[in-house]
């Protein structure tokens, strides 16, 4: 933590925060499940793993070493990088600095065991620290975790892996993946403009403060001052539980993403009751509500005689959906206004990538703040936790983390600026989502 | 798309103008937009203004002068302009529920009156707009209907005539055309959809209304006119809030109907719509029938109050293992997912109970509610929150709910409100839109508003067919008693405080202390009186309170309650026999009982029910109820037969009187008006009295016990000002008046002879008295007779009766010149605009008012006006206040003492 800042290099300085946190157990089947894309070389070294354990999904971030490069996490004497590091600044002389990328993988927690299974496979476990305090028979890594199952499976990793979950707090673990993603991956947040991706390069001194919209079974606002400051502003309580726990109840889907596919094809027009229903076809145009606009969800679940059956889950999960996304796109707008904050992001598993959520998202911000403020999304929006429980390593001084930002490998995403609303959902993070970097041990 | 700036509807003043720029308007407003591009707009937009003209033109009374033909029925009338060409009628066609709002006039009662004439001359009250009888002015009532009962609407509508302008507007005017081309005014969605009903069924136009416009209007209206409208609903616990109308606005105005509108309102006219939600009502009642079957809202709303939300939200403590998560300032039972637990388990749809579905989505829906209107009114630096439509519908978990999100999300600094009349906003406002209604001009002074006998039953539950007439309404209570539901028994108290709604953090409540209408806030008739006004002598009139006994604390209610019960059967023998005891009279008794039984049954429950509830509006709903059943003066023989022995005794009283020193005179006229206070009817331990001898016996009796000094004694302090000390010799009162008490004794032998030393004084007395009977209280109406007969006794009374042109038959010859009799000071006689024991100063008679403004001089006499209310008025000149404390409660409550000690307090103007 003693570097110096650098355009390219970000040192995270956490915040004081406390960990307790426990992840929201909210259950969320996912069809299939991606490990990463991009295949881990075999011979790569693997280190530094760390976990986000929630109610539906369990989230890996892990570091590999690149394949010239030497190290071993267990010998701090003996790794240096044998590649020109772009990233290579005055801060770390004399330590170890490790070449490699930054891996990302998740698992239903439902099936935790592959993600066991994988760990073993990978060897991550071996690259951890000794726990101080471990009396000396004991083998066990301290691996960081956040997230409610860093409680509830914390046996279940030990006796399986001889892993220690060390718990971080979840809204610290939230921020610091942000803000490090932020900083550090150009290509790391985009705006949804008519339906298509926009990237947007962020001025790392013009970032905070800022407003993080997490979007898990309920929703935190909060309030980005700076590395390590912040503060939760707000909330709602409806939220992505809501969308798959009313979705489930109405349209009988098995998973989360089934729900969200159903969306595509649905037409919201049948339930919700719009304006031109109330005024005979014609816009209240006095007040600015064009006869589309949705005057009550599922408004018109009223008036009919139909009942749930008559309804297409299609058009259900799509009024279910619009009613939510708008609802946190206009309450995250509020907020924001009330902190003077331009730029809102959006991130949680219930976004995953969705075009249409992310576009009813944009729209609701755009709208209520007649174009002032700007809603974008983070392309590893589902692993700001677990960045930030890896990012904790940090915190702890045992190690730093660089990114070589141009290194990216992705053929980036200027050819995915095309992505309409009505794709099928990208719920998962495409390929080359690794991301480059170099740790430098301490 | 038309844009607002151009809608020429607004900013109007000429009526010819707007109509015609109406047309426009509506011309305008058809313009569709293309649908692919708005697929994704928002619930609403921000940024449009809308100013209306807030100068409507102004009440017309230029024909308000009374006409010669119909002198008899005394027809100075509110409004006479109206019924010509305008039906007083609005309504409010909403998709699930229809709300009229309509007026209605009374016929008066006529009292004659030259007498009337020389006292207006007397008080420099032009003639012509004043009324005798102020409580008979006109109505506003509030009706609903569901709207797919919409032909019980229309029905009722026919019934009363209301398309053609009432039935009185014929009466009024019976050469009148019959109103073919009725226009009526009308607001919400239905206006559209059932215009070609109302005019193949009424043949009346429906004139459509602004939907936004109507709402603030409304809301505007209410807020300035009506008193105890806007009411706070924390945990169960609802407190009415009294708007200074100088500080009304802004104010935020959150209208939940389908959808949600917030209404930043800057004044009267002066609105914008800066956001909303599609998150409302529709919703709540759209996603919970396709959840639970329910077939009704209120079934739906009823079943929230038997729910759980605990088994299908997720709550912190789920996520956290039950441990607070502190650090965000989230406690284990907030719920951080609404719906949330529905993912992880493994059951289904069937496997919820309906009650816990819709409490979870009443929840879920309200609070997002009360978090975007706090949010808004944060934006705007808006301090109130007022939140009406059909979504609330005086449900007590949902303005709990809604409250504490503002609570909390403000941390105290925005108050969430709820006004009692929030249904029927859009239809006032449609009202208001009539050129000529008059509304305008009305002040909180000029309306009283009357709970009718089904009040206690319907509650805020949608109105049923029309009771027409009396033997309907008497047909109808037999009805409900044969049922032997409420009125029997009394749906179970629930202590205040105790339901447990906490709002969003505590969902742990229960609906099951609460009946399901329980907090559904009845609605009466309102009364426009525009004659009434504020006494003009109240020190300070914003922070006058009339009750002295605040019945918000349990304990006096209960008290008080079962005083009014206790004396019930005494009153209803008196109000039969006043009638002849016929069977009729009887049948009408009973329904009296049960109906004012049923009121008193319902406040017990409900204190809040008929909005802020004080000793004065207990008192004056009996009288009311009386009336209501055609007990026009249940005391009237009984008044009749006091007076008749009082007279007799009269002159030997003033003989009495004049035999002694100006001094013990003095006192004996203090202690002959606390003497004479006793017989008071309205007094439980006096009705017992009656039954141990003549009025005489204990007149004497009671005045041998007056021995000084009484329990509040300020006598000396009076005496002086009346008779000075020493060589100096004060300057007697200009003007007295005195608010008198009951007939009989009480006046006769009590306050008559006080006025008469007054008026020997060369102070001129204007006895103040009821406008209607109020169990033995002497009226307006009766007093000049008595006074007459006081006169022929007694020559100081006589020359100032004459003055005051009191006595007729002496008036015909000096009419011409009864100003410029200058042989006494007068001695007057006006009504206080009240049917009431208590008096409200905030709502007295043009005539007091006017009346008030030479006097100096205040004397309130009896429990009623003096203990009851006034006791701790200040007025802006002397004021004594004397009665005689006939209940023991209230002696020791209010002055430390015991029944039949006496209150002589003087406060001089400092």
């Amino acid at each position: 933590m003693q570097q110096t800042p650098d355009q390219q290099v970000h040192n995270l300085i956490r915040g004081a925060g406390k960990a307790r946190g426990e992840r929201g157990r909210a259950k969320m089947d996912i069809v299939e499940s991606k490990q990463i894309s991009e295949p881990i070389k075999s011979e790569a070294q693997i280190s530094h793993l760390a976990l986000d354990i929630g109610g539906s999904l369990i989230k890996l971030v892990y570091f590999s070493t690149n394949n010239d490069s030497s190290s071993s996490s267990s010998s701090s004497s003996s790794s240096s990088s044998s590649k020109d590091s772009v990233a290579v600044s005055s801060g770390n002389e004399g330590r170890p600095v490790l070449e490699g990328k930054l891996h990302f993988a998740k698992f239903e927690t439902a099936k935790i065991n592959d993600c066991i299974d994988f760990i073993r496979s990978k060897q991550l476990r071996l690259s951890g620290f000794q726990k101080h305090g471990a009396p000396a028979g004991e083998k066990c890594t301290i691996k960081k975790a956040t997230g409610g199952g860093a409680y509830k499976y914390a046996d279940l990793f030990k006796e399986k892996l001889g892993i220690c979950l060390d718990k971080e707090d979840e809204m610290d673990c939230l921020v610091a993946g942000s803000n490090f993603l932020l900083k550090a991956v150009h290509t790391e947040a985009f705006a949804y403009i008519d339906g298509q991706k926009e990237f947007v390069q962020i001025d790392h001194d013009d970032l905070y403060p800022y407003m993080l919209v997490n979007i898990g079974s309920g929703v935190s606002m909060i309030k980005v001052d700076g590395p390590g400051k912040f503060e939760r502003v707000s909330g709602t309580n409806v939220g992505g539980g809501t969308f798959w726990g009313l979705g489930r109840l109405l349209t009988k889907c098995k998973s989360f993403d089934e729900l969200l596919e159903l969306s595509h094809r649905g037409n919201n027009r049948v339930i919700d009751m719009l304006v031109g229903d109330i005024y005979g076809g014609m816009d209240y145009t006095k007040i600015g509500l064009s006869s589309t606009t949705i005057a009550s969800s599922f408004g018109k679940a009223i008036s009919d005689n139909k009942e749930l059956e008559d309804y297409k889950p299609e058009d259900i999960s799509r009024s279910l959906l619009r009613m939510i996304s708008n609802n946190i796109g206009q309450i995250s707008y509020l907020n924001a206004l009330r902190f003077g904050l331009k730029r809102i992001f959006f991130a949680g598993f219930f976004i995953r990538g969705h075009a249409y959520t992310m576009d009813t998202i944009a729209v609701a911000v755009h709208f209520w703040s007649k174009g002032e403020a700007k809603a974008m999304f983070l392309k590893h929006e589902g692993f700001l936790g677990a960045l930030g429980s890896f990012m904790s390593y940090e915190k702890h001084g045992f190690l730093n983390l660089k990114v070589h930002q141009l290194v990216q490998q992705s053929p980036v995403d200027a050819s995915r600026g095309e992505d309409k609303i009505h794709d099928p959902p990208n719920g998962e993070l495409n390929e080359n989502q690794s991301i480059d970097c170099s740790i430098c041990l301490s | 798309m038309a844009s607002l700036t151009e809608d020429p509807v607004l900013g109007i003043n000429d009526i010819k103008e707007r109509e015609e720029e109406n047309e426009k308007g509506k011309t305008q407003v058809v313009k569709t937009e293309e649908v692919g591009q708005s697929e994704r707009d928002m619930a609403s937009a921000t940024g449009n203004s809308i100013h209306r003209s807030g100068s409507r033109p102004q009440l017309d009374l230029s024909k308000a002068a009374i006409q010669g033909n119909f002198e008899e029925r005394d027809p100075t009338i509110l409004l006479p302009n109206q019924s010509d060409d305008l039906s007083h009628l609005a309504l409010d066609i909403g998709g699930s529920l229809i709300k009229l709002v309509y007026f209605s006039r009374h016929e008066d009662q006529s009292i004659d009156d030259k007498r009337k004439k020389t006292l207006k001359e007397r008080l420099g009250i032009s003639n012509g707009n004043r009324r005798s009888y102020p409580i008979l002015g006109g109505r506003l009532h509030f009706v609903k209907f569901e709207t797919n009962k919409i032909n019980e609407c229309l029905d009722f509508i026919y019934s009363k005539q209301l398309h053609r302008g009432g039935m009185d507007a014929r009466i009024w005017n019976p050469d009148a055309p019959t109103n073919e081309n009725a226009v009526i005014k009308a607001t919400g969605g239905g206006a559209y959809k059932f215009a070609d009903l109302f005019k193949e069924r009424l043949g009346v136009s429906l004139d459509k209304e602004d939907e936004m416009n109507c709402l603030v209007s409304g809301a505007n209206f209410l807020l300035k006119a009506i008193r105890h409208e806007a009411f706070t609903h924390m945990e169960g616990h609802k407190e009415f809030v009294q708007i200074d109308q100088n500080e009304l606005f802004p104010y935020l105005l959150v209208n939940i109907g389908s959808g949600v509108s917030m209404i930043k309102v800057d004044g009267d006219g002066k609105f914008q719509r800066i956001s909303g939600t599609n998150v409302g009502g529709g919703t709540y009642w759209g996603l919970g029938r396709l959840l639970t079957k329910c077939k009704s809202f209120d079934e739906l709303l009823e079943l929230s109050q038997l729910g759980d939300n605990r088994t299908i939200d997720m709550l912190v403590g789920d996520i956290y293992g039950g441990m607070d998560y502190s650090k965000i300032g989230l406690s284990a039972s907030t719920i951080a997912s609404s719906f949330g637990k529905a993912i992880s388990e493994n059951k289904e749809l069937e496997d919820y109970s309906p009650e816990d579905i819709s409490l979870s989505l009443l929840r879920m829906i309200s609070y997002n509610i009360g978090q975007i209107s706090y949010l808004n009114a944060l934006r705007f630096g808006l301090k109130r929150i007022f939140f009406g439509g059909f979504f609330i519908r005086g449900h007590a978990y949902t303005m709990d709910t809604i409250s504490f999100a503002v609570q909390f999300w403000s941390k105290g600094d925005a108050q969430a409100m709820f006004l009692r009349h929030e249904g029927f906003l859009g239809a006032l406002g449609a009202f208001m839109s009539y050129e000529k209604h008059g509304l305008d001009d009305l002040m909180v002074h000029h309306l009283v508003e009357r709970f009718p006998m089904g009040a206690p039953y319907t509650g805020g539950k949608i109105h049923g067919p029309p009771l027409g007439d009396l033997n309907e309404k008497i047909s109808w209570m037999e009805k409900f008693v044969r049922k032997g539901t409420e009125i029997t028994a009394p749906v179970p108290m629930a202590p205040p405080g105790t339901t447990g709604l906490g709002g969003f953090e505590v969902p742990s409540s229960k609906g099951g202390t609460l009946r399901s209408d329980a907090s559904a806030l009845n609605i009466g008739v309102l009364h426009l009186v525009p004659t009434l006004e504020v006494f003009p002598l109240l020190a300070d009139p914003k922070t006058y309170e009339p009750n002295t006994i605040d019945l918000s604390d349990h304990g006096e209610l209960e008290y008080w309650f079962t005083v009014l019960s206790e004396h019930l059967p005494d009153l209803v023998d008196k109000a039969v026999a006043s009638e002849g005891g016929t069977d009729d009279a009887k049948r009408r008794g009973d329904a009296f009982a049960r109906a004012f039984s049923a009121h008193l049954a319902r406040l017990m429950e409900e204190p809040a029910a008929y909005g802020k509830l004080g000793l004065a509006n207990l008192l004056e709903l009996r009288e009311e109820c009386l009336r209501e059943f055609q007990f026009v003066d249940a005391y009237r023989s009984i008044k009749q037969r006091e007076n008749e022995a009082s007279i007799a005794v009269f002159a030997d009283l003033l003989m009495e009187l004049d035999s002694m020193t100006e001094e013990t005179r003095l006192l004996t006229l203090i202690e002959g008006v606390l003497a004479a206070n006793i017989f008071d009817w309205g007094s439980r331990a006096c009705v017992d009295l009656y039954h141990k001898g003549t009025i005489i016996e204990i007149y004497r009796m009671s005045r041998n016990k007056m021995q000084r000094p009484w329990r509040v004694d300020d006598f000396d302090v009076f005496k002086e000002r009346m008779l000075g000390s020493g060589d100096k010799k004060p300057h007697p009162h200009k003007r007295a008046l005195l608010f008198v008490d009951n007939t009989g004794a009480d006046v006769i032998l009590g306050m008559l002879p006080l006025a008469r030393e007054l008026l020997r004084r060369g102070t001129e007395v204007v006895l103040v008295a009821n406008s209607l009977p109020a169990l033995n209280d002497v009226t307006a109406m009766e007093l000049p007779e008595i006074v007459a007969e006081g006169a022929k006794h007694c020559d100081i009374l006589r020359r100032a009766a004459e003055a005051g042109g009191l006595l007729v038959d002496a008036m015909v010859s000096t009419l011409d010149d009864s100003k410029g009799n200058s042989s006494s000071v007068p001695l007057m006689v006006v009504e206080n605009g009240c049917g009431s024991p208590c008096i409200d100063l905030r709502q007295v008679s043009s005539e007091l008012a006017a009346a008030a403004k030479e006097a100096d001089l205040i004397i309130l006499e009896g429990m009623g006006r003096a203990l009851h209310t006034n006791f701790n008025a200040r007025f802006k000149c002397d004021a004594l206040k004397l009665a005689m404390v006939k209940n023991q409660r209230l002696a020791e409550k209010l002055i430390k003492g015991n029944i039949y000690d006496c209150v002589c307090r003087y406060e001089p103007l400092s």
